[in-house]
């Protein structure tokens, strides 16, 4: 029973949680397109997001705040995120694949560039911000019901999680679909060979890819720290989480990442409900093998040049 | 599955394995050299090299899985080998080797081979069950004594492990005085029983579950992987309608979900284990609006309180900096009841007389009289009740005494 009583605020958790994956799978995502790289320091990227928002805002207001100033920290601890992540992305591309690829090295060294990265960075996170985890001030009593849908209650923390998320990937869909940087992008993704031909500057189009999925991890971080707390290991589940959300919506595909990543919430929802919160992952990955049985390059295919 | 660990032993075996083999090189060669010089060496496990002998300790010093209880136990450990160097009550000075096995069972091996390897005379630790029982086989096969302070799970002392005790009641004595409590006390008749899936939180919440059945409460019981997103959890726990929550796991892992249970809205009573019993919980929950009321029990006494263990509260924080925390008096008083030990030695103690003295040891300690039955448990079986009040945590006191 109650699975049944419990439907809706379990697919509202689930898109809430999926979201955040969907944010982080995006950066997978678009640095596969154009480097056919899986960035495993995406994660660090995303947790420096997470310290730098939650050290600037509990800076400001260590005591808590709440109504319009909170809402004014919320948007500034984003920034900060946003900002530090693409910092952290930035420097990422410039001191772990950058040199790999001037020297033109096999795609295998970026994937071991890639490890020794994030190893570095999440220790290096460990040793200056301390190994417990850090709490975000309290800037809103999440106990209050804002709305409902059907039966599930809408609180802030579901409005915040959920509603940023969603703009984030509307802006980012909007960024590769119609702008001269998208266009760039998908063109680098689709053959980075020709795209260079046609003047397209392709080194400054992997570090402006490289810079994006930073934005997005670090705001994703903060929103991530905000609720859950930040510690220098909080990218490391998030991280294998939004890999998969990538891999099942079709990595290297934006609108997959996006579709996986909120497929795979409430997947994970749903499956830690009937069958016990131990079979969380279990559930999510069964579906992940399912999916790529019958689609083996993910739900919405591969190429971010042709589908995106 | 568990995700986080995999990488954090990829990164073991990575951080590990150069420091270790230079070590082994070492020691290799320091032996050999031994060897050739004369039959001058103690030829023993005797860990003596110019006047000094080294206690090896082994707990999470880092890493995601509630570093504090580690800490809190190395302190006390650092202070009782201050207090026994500085008044010299032995004829060598101690030194003390601290292993970090981050809790986790697949570091546990690696970190108590480190200390094997570094021949200590015997090991205070580990700390977490689950680690205990993936290092205990070393220290058995190297016949060196381990006595932990806080290794609850019930069945670590049937595994046969030849060198193990521990100076704390195993979770058996926690689970039935937490369910007690839960039914006669707090008057919860439906309880959610959660756990970790670790050695430790399953052992505890069997022997939970087993005694609320016998209490009559209903039980709905869910074990979670350690992730911190508690979200749908959360809506989980609150579609059961239950009027008590007990967690079975470690603090790191509670505040998170405390914090989601409390945002979803859980109007019921909250309580964890000793694992949970310590101020980082409220940090990690988010302050006292949200920790506030919880309850928290522990085979352990609070020393802070107590005004027998004063000395030791002012002579801990002066070396340490910091108030005594959950374990720290359990792993002072195991420290001390090997030095009393060690007394008993001389001045070229073995590691196999330590085992066979430390089995037999009578010792009045700060928290208990340590003195083990055949199976290495503590004697007594003390629960206590720590309840979150003010953003501060205060002990209830004995569970026993408050049934009355």
């Amino acid at each position: 029973m109650g699975f049944y009583h419990q439907f809706w605020q379990l697919t509202v958790d689930g898109l809430s949680t999926g979201s955040l994956y969907a944010v982080i799978a995006l950066g997978y995502t678009l640095v596969y397109g154009v480097l056919q790289l899986i960035n495993f320091a995406h994660s660090e990227v995303f947790m420096f997001g997470g310290f730098a928002g939650i050290f600037v805002v509990r800076g400001i207001a260590p005591g808590g705040a709440s109504g319009w100033s909170s809402v004014g920290l919320i948007a500034f601890g984003l920034i900060c995120g946003a900002v530090a992540g693409a910092v952290a992305a930035f420097t990422l591309e410039r001191t772990a694949y950058a040199p790999l690829r001037r020297r033109g090295a096999p795609k295998l060294a970026y994937l071991i560039s890639a490890i020794g990265a994030s190893y570095f960075a999440f220790n290096l996170a460990g040793k200056e911000f301390g190994r417990q985890s850090v709490n975000g001030p309290n800037l809103y009593d999440n106990q209050t019901v804002l709305f409902h849908i059907f039966s599930a209650k809408i609180r802030i923390q579901t409005v915040l999680i959920f509603g940023v998320a969603i703009s984030m990937l509307i802006i980012l869909d909007r960024l590769v679909n119609a702008t001269r940087l998208g266009k760039a992008i998908r063109a680098v993704a689709q053959d980075s060979d020709t795209a260079s031909l046609m003047g397209v500057n392709v080194n400054r189009v992997i570090v402006l890819t490289f810079i994006v999925g930073g934005l997005l991890a670090g705001a994703g971080g903060f929103l991530y720290a905000q609720v859950f707390n930040a510690s220098y290991t909080m990218g490391f589940i998030p991280g294998i989480k939004a890999f998969t959300a990538a891999v099942l919506g079709g990595i290297g595909n934006v609108r997959g990442a996006m579709l996986g990543g909120l497929l795979l919430g409430v997947v994970e929802a749903y499956g830690g409900d009937l069958l016990g919160a131990s079979y969380i992952d279990v559930t999510a990955f069964l579906v992940l093998v399912l999916v790529l049985l019958f689609r083996p390059s993910g739900l919405l295919g591969e190429r971010l040049g042709r589908t995106a | 599955m568990r995700l986080r660990t995999t990488r954090a032993t990829a990164g073991v075996v990575g951080v590990m394995v150069l420091p270790l083999a230079l070590a082994a090189c070492g020691s290799s060669s320091k032996g050999k050299a031994t060897t050739s010089t004369g039959p001058s060496s103690s030829g023993s496990t005797a860990a003596q090299t110019g006047g000094t002998v080294t206690i090896g300790f082994q707990g999470p010093l880092s890493g995601p899985n509630s570093p504090q209880l580690g800490i809190n136990g190395v302190d006390g450990v650092k202070l009782a080998i201050d207090q026994a160097n500085k008044s010299k009550a032995l004829p060598y000075t101690l030194k003390l080797d601290q292993s970090d096995d981050q809790g986790t069972p697949d570091q546990g091996p690696t970190a108590a081979r480190k200390l094997v390897d570094d021949k200590v005379i015997a090991v205070v630790g580990p700390m977490f069950s689950g680690a205990t029982k993936a290092s205990e086989p070393v220290f058995s096969q190297a016949g060196i004594l381990s006595v932990s302070p806080s290794a609850t799970n019930p069945a670590l002392t049937t595994l046969g492990f030849k060198t193990f005790v521990r100076v704390i009641a195993p979770d058996t004595v926690q689970g039935k005085a937490a369910a007690d409590y839960m039914v006669k006390k707090l008057n919860a008749k439906k309880v959610f029983s959660l756990d970790d899936n670790s050695d430790y939180g399953t052992g505890l919440s069997k022997a939970l579950e087993a005694e609320l059945k016998v209490d009559g409460a209903t039980v709905t019981h869910d074990g979670i992987n350690p992730t911190k997103i508690y979200t749908s959890e959360a809506s989980k726990i609150i579609g059961d309608n239950p009027d008590a929550v007990y967690y079975s796991g470690y603090y790191s892992e509670f505040g998170p979900l405390a914090k989601a249970l409390k945002g979803a809205g859980y109007k019921g009573q909250l309580l964890s284990g000793d694992g949970s019993n310590d101020d980082q919980f409220i940090k990690d929950a988010g302050g006292a609006s949200i920790a506030d009321g919880a309850y928290l029990t522990c085979a352990c006494g609070d020393s802070n309180s107590d005004p027998k263990a004063a000395a030791f509260v002012t002579a801990y924080k002066a070396l340490n900096g910091a108030a005594p925390g959950t374990y720290s008096g359990e792993a002072y008083d195991a420290t001390n009841a090997l030095i009393q030990v060690l007394k008993g030695l001389g001045d070229k103690p073995t590691a196999s007389a330590v085992v066979d003295a430390y089995k037999k040891v009578d010792y009045v300690g700060l928290t208990k009289t340590i003195k083990f039955t055949d199976s290495g448990e503590v004697q007594g079986d003390a629960v206590y009740v720590y309840k979150v009040e003010n953003g501060k945590r205060v002990v209830l006191g004995l569970i026993s005494d408050l049934l009355k």
